[in-house]
């Protein structure tokens, strides 16, 4: 333990002698101002503090999407914005030169030849070297933690849970740059594989979202032409009992056949793209997955009114209405959309913790168990 | 007690070369022991084997009575590596509580002797300041501060006094001799001979690898050993018979029994030559060194 407590002093001193930590710490100040600046009163939403205002009947002081919104913005944008790109660019770029520094000839000497294990002390700089992350996101989420307490009154312990959801977000991308950063120790060649592997991770999980998206809409379709099938011949089968010259028969025998020809065409559009699904799926789950890491903070702060930041600024109103309406025509291009995207987002909320987190963390595991080995057994 | 028995320690590199080869070496407590070699003999490599930083293709025997690779045993031993880089946002106090904590010593041991070896190595005064402004020479005190602070029983130092002053060199050789009075046995690995021959109880000379000589600078050169007598004129013919070595005007005798030379002496007077001078002589660390080198030809490692 006191061995551990060296090392978690150690790198504290370290971030605090980088004066890119200051910065970061400075960005997320501001950002939090601003985020703070935002504010509700009986007129609708205030900016800056009051400088500006936009007036809403739907979101002001007491309204139940105000909560919605506030936190929204938190969790769809600020989280996955500043804290999942821009931050952890800069943490990157800050920590990446941690393990070719601590292993490099002259400084690794005098700390492997102490009375700690090569493993115990590889995993125990890993861990300290988490702290840019962890400190950055916990200044950050205490900031977020007063605005939402004072603006709207919810004191809110859920908005903490970004500091392990953000740390372990990192973490996926900086066991790569551990592994590279001993292997070559340099810092730079580390930064650089960690950004190609991370717009890999980002290529990969935007293809199985990409199709994903599509195989979710060819199956909506299938099913809602089948059922439009169904229906439309069974109001045929009606109006045929009535009356064999009715004037809609014609028009509802074209639609069946419509219904028919769109049926065909997504279900060989979908047999197209079946192939391809299942191999990137696979591909997916081996791989750290922190665009849906991320998300877990969604999931966990989602509003309780139904309101959705992130379903409005899709284009899906309805998600601004907070509740189920009952489509007047469920096989119009709107309906199929809306049930597409409600689908997806079901998928995406239902994957488990074990898929979501499990695996991702088995990554990293490997990636870290490669670089372990190799530095207990690398002649310094 | 052996402080470090090693027992054909070999080292091969991938591409087979050999760094090192069979080497037995013994230091005993309360002794220091100086490791000399050109460069890439595999002194750091040795050193490196025993701290555990390089892994050995074969080793056996023992450091401080344990086997070598145990990390416990690294706990009362302090190590000071050659070219040495401390962390440059740290201060000097802070140096050595971190290698101290590192080393397991309690916090109220470590704030206590922090200070006492600052003050011992000469850095007062600078202990709040960071490494980064330090002379090579502080680094280097700071660096045997770091190896003291575990308050070792065995001392392994790589070229300790490199970018020390030779005022701070004295100071170095007094504090290592201190640490010979208090028992406590002290590993040197250096270029310096002058250095070595001045504080060694026992060298070793490792060439290409292997250890060539091992033992006290006394016993190593007592081959070596003669009287140099030195005449005004020349010197007679019958002396020039019973020399070894002859010159202009002296002649050299092997041996280091000044009775065998005591009815030479008196010959030379009783023919009236001037005697100016009678010196024992015998070779140094460095004649003892070059003497090793030359005959094993280059330095370095073996493919």
């Amino acid at each position: 333990m006191m061995q551990f407590k060296a090392l978690l002093i150690d790198a504290y001193r370290q971030l605090s002698a980088a004066k890119l930590f200051w910065v970061t710490v400075g960005i997320s100040a501001l950002v939090v101002v601003a985020f703070g600046s935002i504010g509700f009163n009986s007129e609708g939403i205030s900016i800056g503090f009051g400088a500006y205002q936009i007036e809403s009947e739907q979101l002001n002081a007491g309204s139940p999407w105000a909560r919605g919104l506030y936190i929204g913005i938190f969790s769809n944008f600020l989280v996955k914005i500043w804290l999942a790109w821009i931050a952890t660019v800069l943490a990157l770029i800050s920590t990446c030169s941690i393990f070719p520094e601590f292993v490099h000839s002259g400084s690794i000497e005098l700390t492997i030849s102490k009375p700690i294990g090569r493993f115990k002390l590889f995993i125990s700089k890993y861990i300290v070297s988490l702290l840019f992350v962890v400190l950055q996101v916990a200044i950050f989420c205490f900031g977020i933690f007063l605005c939402v307490g004072l603006r709207i009154g919810e004191w809110n312990p859920l908005i903490f849970s970004a500091i392990p959801i953000v740390a372990t977000f990192f973490s996926y991308l900086f066991a790569v740059c551990v592994l590279v950063g001993i292997l070559t120790r340099s810092g730079i060649t580390a930064l650089l594989i960690t950004g190609i592997f991370w717009m890999l991770l980002w290529s990969v999980q935007t293809s199985e979202v990409v199709l994903n998206r599509f195989v979710t809409r060819f199956n909506v379709d299938i099913e809602r032409f089948d059922e439009g099938i169904i229906t439309t011949t069974e109001e045929l089968t009606t109006i045929r009992a009535k009356s064999e010259t009715d004037f809609r028969i014609p028009k509802l025998e074209k639609r069946i056949e419509t219904y028919k020809e769109d049926s065909t065409e997504a279900q060989e559009s979908l047999a197209k793209l079946a192939p391809w699904h299942m191999p990137v799926e696979l591909v997916l789950a081996a791989l750290p997955k922190n665009a849906q890491t991320i998300g877990l903070l969604n999931r966990w702060l989602s509003d309780p009114d139904g309101f959705d930041i992130g379903a409005i600024m899709n284009g899906d109103m309805r998600a601004f209405e907070g509740e189920d309406v009952k489509e007047f025509d469920p096989t119009t291009r709107g309906a199929r959309d809306r049930e597409a995207n409600r689908r997806i987002q079901e998928d995406y909320e239902s994957r488990s913790l074990w898929y979501v987190l499990g695996t991702s963390l088995l990554f990293e595991g490997f990636v870290l168990g490669l670089a372990s080995m190799y530095f207990s057994r690398k002649d310094f | 007690m052996a402080a470090i028995q090693l027992q054909g320690v070999e080292k091969v590199y991938r591409g087979k070369v050999h760094a090192l080869r069979r080497v037995s070496i013994d230091v005993m407590d309360g002794e220091i022991f100086g490791l000399l070699g050109p460069n890439g003999a595999g002194k750091s490599t040795l050193v490196k084997i025993i701290m555990t930083v390089i892994h050995a293709s074969n080793v056996s025997g023992t450091l401080l009575g344990k086997p070598i690779g145990d990390r416990k045993t690294l706990e009362s031993i302090g190590y000071l590596p050659e070219h040495h880089r401390f962390p440059y946002y740290l201060t000097g106090k802070q140096v050595l509580d971190h290698y101290g904590a590192l080393c397991k010593v309690g916090r109220k041991d470590r704030i206590t002797r922090a200070s006492s070896l600052l003050s011992r190595l000469g850095l007062s005064g600078w202990e709040n300041k960071k490494v980064g402004t330090y002379s090579k020479g502080m680094l280097q005190r700071l660096g045997i501060a770091q190896a003291l602070m575990n308050d070792p029983k065995l001392l392994i130092l790589d070229e300790p006094t490199d970018g020390v002053d030779p005022v701070g060199r004295r100071e170095i050789r007094d504090l290592l001799a201190e640490l010979r009075e208090e028992g406590r046995a002290v590993f040197l690995n250096s270029h310096l001979l002058s250095e070595l021959e001045m504080v060694c109880d026992r060298v070793a000379i490792m060439v290409k690898g292997k250890v060539t000589m091992q033992g006290t600078i006394d016993s190593l050169t007592v081959d070596s050993r003669r009287y140099e007598i030195t005449t005004l004129g020349s010197i007679p013919e019958w002396a020039i018979e019973l020399a070894d070595d002859v010159s202009e005007n002296s002649f050299t005798l092997l041996g280091d029994d000044p009775s065998k030379i005591q009815p030479i002496l008196d010959r030379l007077r009783s023919e009236n030559i001037i005697i100016v001078s009678v010196q024992p002589v015998r070779e140094n660390l460095e004649d003892l060194f070059m003497r090793a080198v030359d005959n094993t030809d280059a330095p370095g490692a073996i493919r």
